[in-house]
């Protein structure tokens, strides 16, 4: 039985015996975190009950899926496929390519949902979340740290912080942290050697060429240079799924009054 | 309230069969450490069988059941002992009001799992009552409804359910036997010499294991490349190599994704014995194929098909 696929530039393998991975060339780029999110709204709008999970996260896409519904699915059981056909199948899907009557309805809604969102970005080029972030020295608690290793001062890190737009690749590590870049070269530093015991929440921090918010009090090891008041992630269904994979967000400068003014932490 | 929290045990939780759907938010799924037990003593009971339960590391909570219950406790045998008389596992037991429920001592097993009959009376969150990072503490107090439906189910659950039945589900966890894995995305950036090592050893859980995973000691393994992958998602039972050489096996608390490498997956139906081992416990490695895993957890699945 084959267990891999190569299918136009993506390659297909299995995580085991409950997910998939369908992957791209490791690297983080727009480009691949588009497709990826691409094809994450592809494989959704096919509501395929046995699917519990779709996961992306920079260069992959992660289905996981339950065992029993996946062999009780009509589809799937109608054409005797294997979970990696089944998969296999979803990427011919998706690269139009299809022929084959087993995967051609698949292909037709998938195409039409294409058709719908062409002129939109699958990374919601248009929107663009703000963030307050007060990068006051009592809150950004290792800007001086960039300022004595990149040689540069505060108001240039601010300046550099909040003029760049950021994509959000993945979340993780905690719940609703998002993994944003690129930072610029002027102001990226590496992690703390050995973790932070904790970081508050709200914490805004530099991790190299990445930039995060710590969603809750946590340990942690990125580089901290302020904090937002404004909270990105809460039990709540409505702050649930505040940034997700494909937001593009950007940050802006508040003074510590405002801060206070604003905290949502409290 | 109903049931009551006398003494605090050092990690207990309420689990279910997980959280699913929200791993993209960063969200862990959470759930059983051992689904099998867990689902045993609900089959048991005639509860759903991926109901929330009490799940129990020792030392152990001790509970006082302020009104009468059907209960029945899986998984290890940490000697149950009701108003310090020694009751059985994996029979439904039926508590009075007043009655005390402790744990003696770990005789078999990692993780006892403490099911009530009924429904539990608490809001999910995100559809699970899974809980994530905190643990069950003194004076916590639950209530579970009973329900007719329920009842008959259990009836019917009673007369499927031989004890030679019940113990062809339970004892498979407490059995040995290779930990089947199926190869991942950086196995093959594994050095021949410790793709060998790790077919060919012996590992054993280590101190630190915990519901976020389990470290294992044993032969340490090197890549022939960096350490270094961009972060992807990984699953419960992936086998994750750390940069020191040594493995981690992911478990039910594990984040959703991780940037070390993978070096494969233990199969769901060998988990709970992973989950179960001590850390005497020998553990072998054996690569399989997706097909056996598959037929393998249907065949499980089926014992539990009874249910209407």
């Amino acid at each position: 039985m084959k267990t891999n696929f190569e299918n136009m530039n993506w390659r297909l393998a299995l995580l085991g015996d409950h997910a998939l991975v369908f992957s791209l060339e490791e690297k983080m780029s727009e480009e691949i975190i588009e497709k990826i999110m691409a094809l994450k709204k592809s494989i959704e709008i096919l509501h395929f009950d046995f699917i519990k999970e779709l996961i992306p996260s920079y260069h992959t896409l992660t289905l996981v899926y339950d065992i029993n519904l996946f062999y009780q699915n009509n589809i799937t059981v109608k054409n005797n496929q294997s979970v990696v056909e089944f998969g296999n199948d979803m990427l011919t899907a998706f690269n139009s390519a299809a022929t084959n009557s087993t995967i051609k309805n698949a292909a037709e809604k998938i195409k039409a949902n294409n058709n719908l969102i062409e002129n939109n970005s699958f990374t919601d080029r248009e929107k663009i979340i703000q963030i307050p972030v007060c990068y006051d020295e009592r809150l950004g608690i290792d800007l001086e740290n960039i300022v004595s290793r990149n040689k540069i001062s505060i108001e240039e890190i601010i300046k550099i912080h909040t003029e760049e737009t950021y994509l959000v690749y993945c979340l993780g590590f905690l719940p609703g942290f998002a993994y944003m870049g690129k930072v610029n070269a002027a102001i990226q530093i590496a992690r703390h050697a050995s973790p932070r015991k904790e970081v508050q929440a709200g914490s805004v921090g530099i991790a190299g060429m990445q930039t995060g918010i710590y969603p809750m009090n946590s340990p942690g090891g990125w580089q901290i240079i302020g904090r937002t008041p404004i909270k990105i992630f809460d039990k709540a269904p409505a702050i649930l799924g505040k940034l997700s994979a494909g937001n593009r967000i950007q940050f802006y400068p508040i003074d510590f009054a405002e801060f206070e003014k604003l905290n949502e932490y409290k | 309230m109903a049931i009551q929290i006398i003494k605090k045990g050092i990690a207990d939780t309420i689990q279910d069969i997980g959280r699913y759907g929200y791993q993209h938010l960063g969200i862990q799924a959470n759930g059983y450490l051992d689904y099998q037990s867990a689902r045993l003593a609900n089959y048991i009971l005639g509860n759903s069988v991926n109901a929330p339960v009490f799940e129990i590391h020792f030392p152990a909570s001790s509970f006082c059941f302020t009104r009468n219950y059907t209960i029945c406790i899986s998984g290890a045998n940490f000697v149950p002992l009701l108003n310090e008389k020694s009751i059985a596992i994996n029979t439904a037991i039926e508590v009075k009001q007043n009655d005390i429920l402790q744990f003696l001592k770990p005789l078999e097993g990692r993780v006892a799992y403490i099911a009530i009959q009924g429904k539990i009376k608490e809001e999910a969150w995100l559809n699970s009552h899974s809980y994530f990072a905190n643990s069950i503490q003194k004076d916590a107090q639950f209530e579970w409804e009973v329900s007719s439906e329920i009842s008959n189910q259990f009836l019917k659950n009673s007369e499927l359910l031989s004890s030679e039945i019940i113990n062809e589900m339970h004892s498979p966890i407490f059995s040995s036997g290779p930990i089947q894995f199926i190869p991942g995305p950086a196995w093959n950036d594994l050095t021949e010499a410790s793709q060998k090592l790790f077919l060919s050893t012996e590992y054993h859980i280590g101190m630190q294991a915990n519901r976020m995973g389990y470290p294992l000691k044993g032969a340490l393994l090197q890549l022939n490349k960096p350490n270094q992958y961009l972060s992807a998602a990984v699953t419960r039972g992936t086998l994750q190599l750390l940069p020191n050489g040594e493995l981690m096996v992911l478990m039910a608390d594990h984040q959703t994704i991780g940037g070390y490498a993978n070096l494969g997956q233990i199969i769901l139906v060998d988990l709970p014995r992973l989950a179960q081992a001590s850390n005497q416990t020998s553990i072998h490695f054996m690569e399989t194929t997706i097909d056996t895993a598959h037929k393998l957890y249907q065949q499980i699945e089926k014992k539990f098909i009874h249910r209407s």
